[in-house]
């Protein structure tokens, strides 16, 4: 970095301590860890230091300023903290599923801070999830980037406010099942889904035009030109094509993410991320060379016909022909665990431990555009840390603390059996039954009204 | 509906025409002309407005106007006077949102061509031309309910979806009147998305505000350019748009309800983005929000009940894990919080009032009084039923509090309105008066006013109650001199034995209704005890309650002289 850089760089870092006064930073000395940078090896009996909320040393025999607590971490193992790029947790809505684009939708305005599928994250070691749109609309909601700040109560102080903006597209059989088979309108096919996209595009770009006509015209004496029609939904399209937002695509299909890939390249769209991608496989150059790369699951196919053709091995290869690869959760209860389907890799196409771990660290921050800021330990980074028992791609990895900006907020052994923030007055307190939650995936939420009058032709599959 | 309202309008004029040229000196065929539009109540406790203590004073009003308020006040010929000795009279009460009275528009039938993804504004809740006074009645029976619960005026709220059209300021008065006070007082909004349509949830319905907000400001902008410069394309304004002018130019408040915190946060983040003015309505969970209103100085309406209490009495005592034990003191706790924030409102310095909606008029007491048991003080619950809304709807200059001048909205309760056993005796709203039944077991009145003829229980009681303790009597003599109603009252010495005699207060007679207290000396604790019983021939029945241990049964036959004699 050049000495400009440096000086922009520090400009911009005051200006977001500033912007971001109001979340707490913490200070804490953790000793003696095996420390995996994911980025920069690992390194045996280290030290980090963080300071406000920012790691500021890395090394051996670090002491502790004073009034900064030290955790002796001895025979443990420290990771930056996990980073979930697909998930629907602590959001009030998920889907806005009545129109084929509504890309004016915004998942910022519907976090809720108190969903206690946070802490559950952080128990599990994530400490950023990626609060998405459904996948019901060919254009989905903006998604919120969420930092997992548990016991804030304004749903601002969880969103990562200095995350870059990103949308939810998604293709195939969700969008044509809603809106073509369930309502009669377009998509109700592939081929209406990479229609509905290109009108979409074509459209940003006139009303990107009308603005830009009016805005030149309107100062001027005698202008007759009328201010255009105002339209967020465009608007937001005018922004993908602008560069401002990356977009994170349900798809499953080689054909269908080889036609994004196609859209992208004629609008001139750089940012695109593939999300599920489970035949990313068999187009894993295209997505390495043109892509910020595919999130996938570790081993999770065959709910419907599209997810069939799959593959354990999906991550790995995608990884080895050089496509930017992370593995995600889309799941309130897969979220809890990332670090084992990050394992799963080494088990199925025989990744480095850097590179398992990097699919749920470095890769889903670059696919999220916020690598500058967190997914490994370095210093000058926010300090989103992980404590684990046991290496975190062992069979036997316990996650022991868990800190945002260095700040704990997890610590298994202050794990109290109710963690709750919010609890209703009128609560019925019913016994509870262990058993799995069907309705964990929330991609197809809110979705249900667009069924009712179609019970029975469809799949209850929801992905 | 509109049609209706006009017929309605009609009619109030007609009545109005009545009323007021007596001169006419034609009968009344509908028989409910009154007499005069000119009331004084005598010598009652007035309560002009919260905080203030009560002092004995005549209110005197005329066709709905407060002539005056005082000691001293000349009552003028032609008013029907009321003696208020007993009473206690505070300013009606005013609803910051209310739906009584409302009827919800039926729904416009969807075209042939409808799309839901982008239905006409009209079937997706969009109606910001819509006004409350369309769907509103004064006649209907809930108005009945919130005026007997002491409610003058409310702010009504149509009825539909996220933007379901303009609130109305009412007064509660007469059915056959229009009532209004002021129209397009707000527009009505909420996070109600549609069924099955653009925009279906939340997330939809802020994006489609931002829609709508953004484009009626520039259809504004095109009028203006269009009235000011020639060639011009012609301005194609949207009913949509003209319903939301007077919101983008701060007109008028948007009136958001907002049960959650969340919600309430997200209507606050709309206002910071637009800049309109702002009322937050029907907050129910607001704890985590109270700095936020305060720092924002947004004028909120909580609602007018408090949690059901079904799952704490849900609880078990027994037979449940230590678990389940944790579980349910985490529900108590939340309940109790719950009652307590209204109190947190008030200690924030925040002037918060009412809104009705989802409230029962006849819990609307028992709710304030809950609050009040729960830290509200009885001055910030007065003026959070007062004058509170009246500066939040912009109305204090003619409602809020009792003064000359103002609207004759008044509540005359037959004690102290805080008091457990106070009652509603009448409320007057726009200078009708309304008169209530009052409950037996309260005793009122000082004998002076009961319209029961002399005589009729005068004589000698025998009376027997029925108590934990066993069962005792004793004998109640009761005589009218000059109208008043007095005696005594024999019963078993509870400090030792044989009978002992208390003079009789407060009796009086209310149709069959006997009640009257009497004052008990047990163990150096003085105790009032009030009996109410109904009168039947020469038998009565009734209770008789004590403070703090409830009332009992209590029977009585009257000995001498027998009415059937």
């Amino acid at each position: 970095m050049n000495k400009l850089n440096y000086l922009l760089a520090a400009f911009v870092g005051l200006g977001l301590s500033v912007a971001q006064a109001q979340t707490p930073k913490g200070s804490v000395l953790i000793k003696n860890a095996t420390v995996l940078t994911v980025t920069k090896g690992n390194l045996e009996n280290s030290d980090v230091l963080v300071q406000d909320g920012v790691i500021k040393q890395i090394g051996k025999n670090i002491a502790a300023p004073s009034g900064v607590q030290t955790i002796d971490a001895t025979g443990k193992f420290l990771m930056p903290g996990i980073i979930d790029a697909h998930s629907h947790v602590a959001l009030d809505v998920v889907n806005e599923a009545s129109s084929p684009i509504t890309s004016e939708v915004r998942m910022k305005d519907v976090v809720n801070p108190f969903e206690i599928g946070i802490y559950r994250a952080l128990a599990g070691g994530v400490t950023i999830s990626h609060a998405m749109h459904g996948s019901a609309n060919v254009v989905g909601g903006q998604n919120a980037t969420l930092k997992h700040r548990w016991g804030a109560k304004d749903p601002a102080d969880i969103i990562m406010q200095d995350a870059p903006r990103t949308i939810k597209f998604a293709l195939g059989e969700n969008p044509t099942r809603v809106h073509g088979r369930g309502n009669g309108i377009q998509p109700r096919t592939r081929m209406g889904v990479e229609a509905v996209l290109r009108n979409g595009f074509s459209e940003a770009l006139q009303y990107k035009k009308a603005w830009e006509t009016y805005n030149a015209a309107k100062a001027q004496k005698g202008n007759t030109v009328t201010p255009p029609v105002y339209n967020e939904r465009l608007q937001t399209l005018a922004d993908i094509l602008d560069g401002k937002i990356i977009i994170h695509c349900h798809s499953y299909r080689a054909d269908e993410i080889y036609m994004l890939i196609n859209v992208a390249k004629d609008f001139n769209i750089k940012k695109l991320v593939f999300q599920h991608t489970n035949e990313g496989f068999k187009v894993a150059p295209e997505i390495a060379e043109y892509t910020m790369g595919a999130s996938v699951f570790a081993d999770w196919w065959a709910y419907k016909m599209e997810v069939y053709y799959s593959t354990a091995f999906n991550a790995a290869i995608l990884q080895r022909n050089g496509a930017i690869t992370s593995i995600n959760s889309d799941s309130a209860e897969l979220i809890r665990h990332l670090y084992h389907e990050a394992a799963k890799t080494q088990r199925y196409g025989g990744l480095t431990d850097d590179e398992a771990l990097a699919m749920i660290t470095i890769n889903p921050a670059k696919q999220l555009g916020i690598d500058d800021k967190v997914g490994s330990i370095e210093v000058g980074k926010q300090a989103d840390l992980v404590i684990f028992e046991s290496h975190p791609l062992s069979s036997y990895a316990v996650p022991q603390m868990t800190f945002v900006d260095g700040v704990k907020y997890f610590d298994i052994k202050s794990d109290k059996d109710d963690q709750r923030q919010l609890v209703a007055a009128t609560e019925m307190v019913e016994p509870i039954f262990l058993r799995a939650n069907e309705e964990a995936h929330r991609c197809m939420q809110d979705v249900d009204a667009y069924f009712e009058a179609f019970q029975g032709a469809f799949l209850e599959e929801k992905h | 509906m509109k049609k209706q309202f006009l017929k309605a309008g009609w009619l109030g004029l007609l009545a109005a025409g009545i009323l007021t040229h007596a001169a006419w000196g034609q009968s009344d065929p509908t028989g409910k002309r009154r007499v005069t539009s000119t009331y004084a109540i005598t010598n009652a406790t007035v309560i002009t407005s919260p905080g203030q203590p009560g002092s004995k004073a005549t209110v005197v009003f005329k066709d709905g106007v407060i002539l005056g308020v005082g000691s001293g006040i000349q009552i003028p010929k032609e008013a029907k006077v009321f003696a208020g000795d007993s009473l206690f009279i505070y300013p009606g009460f005013i609803d910051g949102a209310g739906n009584m009275g409302i009827t919800k528009p039926k729904d416009p039938e969807r075209p042939k061509d409808f799309v839901s993804s982008n239905p006409p504004d009209e079937i997706a809740g969009i109606t910001p031309w819509r006004s409350a006074t369309e769907q509103f009645s004064a006649s209907s029976s809930q108005v009945d309910d919130w005026r007997k619960a002491g409610f003058t005026i409310s702010q009504v709220i149509p009825d539909g979806g996220m933007l379901p059209g303009k609130a109305a300021i009412m007064v509660l008065g007469a059915g056959n009147a229009t009532n209004l006070i002021q129209i397009n007082s707000g527009l009505a909004a909420n996070f109600r998305g549609s069924r099955g349509m653009y925009p279906a949830t939340a997330a939809g319905v802020m994006a489609k505000f931002r829609d709508v907000y953004q484009n009626s400001t520039l259809a504004l902008e095109h009028e203006k350019m269009y009235a000011s410069t020639a060639g011009v394309k012609r301005p194609q304004v949207t009913p949509t748009q003209q319903g939301m002018a007077a919101v983008v130019q701060k007109q008028i408040p948007v009136i958001f309800t907002a049960p959650s915190d969340l919600e309430i946060r997200r209507a606050i983040a709309l206002q910071k983005e637009f800049g309109f003015k702002l009322i937050l309505s029907g907050l129910e969970n607001y704890e985590t929000v109270i700095d936020l209103i305060k720092s924002t100085g947004t004028p909120v309406l909580i609602k007018l009940q408090v949690p059901d209490d079904k799952a704490v009495k849900a609880q078990k005592s027994e037979g449940v894990t230590e678990d389940t034990k944790a579980q349910y003191a985490r529900v108590k706790e939340a309940y109790e919080n719950a009652l307590k924030q209204a109190a947190m409102l008030e200690k924030a310095g925040i002037a918060f009032a009412f809104t009705t909606i989802d409230a029962k008029a006849g819990d609307a007491m028992k709710t304030i009084q809950t609050l009040v048991k729960n830290g509200l003080s009885e001055k910030a619950a007065l003026a959070a039923l007062t004058s509170n809304p009246a500066s939040i709807l912009g109305i204090s200059r003619v409602a809020g509090t009792i003064e000359k001048g103002k609207m004759a909205n008044l509540v005359i309760t037959t004690d102290s309105l805080f008091k457990e056993d106070s009652q509603i005796k009448h409320v007057v709203a726009d200078g009708f008066v309304f008169d209530f039944e009052v409950k037996k077991k309260a005793a009122n009145g000082n004998g002076k006013t009961d319209g029961a003829p002399a005589g009729s229980v005068e004589g000698v009681w025998e009376y027997t109650s029925e108590t934990p303790a066993g069962s005792s009597g004793g004998e109640i003599v009761l005589k009218r001199t000059n109208g008043v109603l007095s005696g005594t009252i024999s019963y078993d010495d509870p400090a030792g034995s044989g009978k002992v005699t208390s003079p009789i207060k407060n009796a009086s007679v209310n149709g069959k209704t006997l009640s009257f207290e009497f004052d008990v000396n047990a163990g150096g604790l003085s105790l009032t005890v009030s009996i109410t019983g109904e009168i039947n021939g020469n038998s009565m029945e009734g209770s008789l309650s004590v403070p703090q241990m409830g009332s009992f049964p209590v029977k009585a036959t009257l000995s001498s002289p027998s009415l059937s004699n």
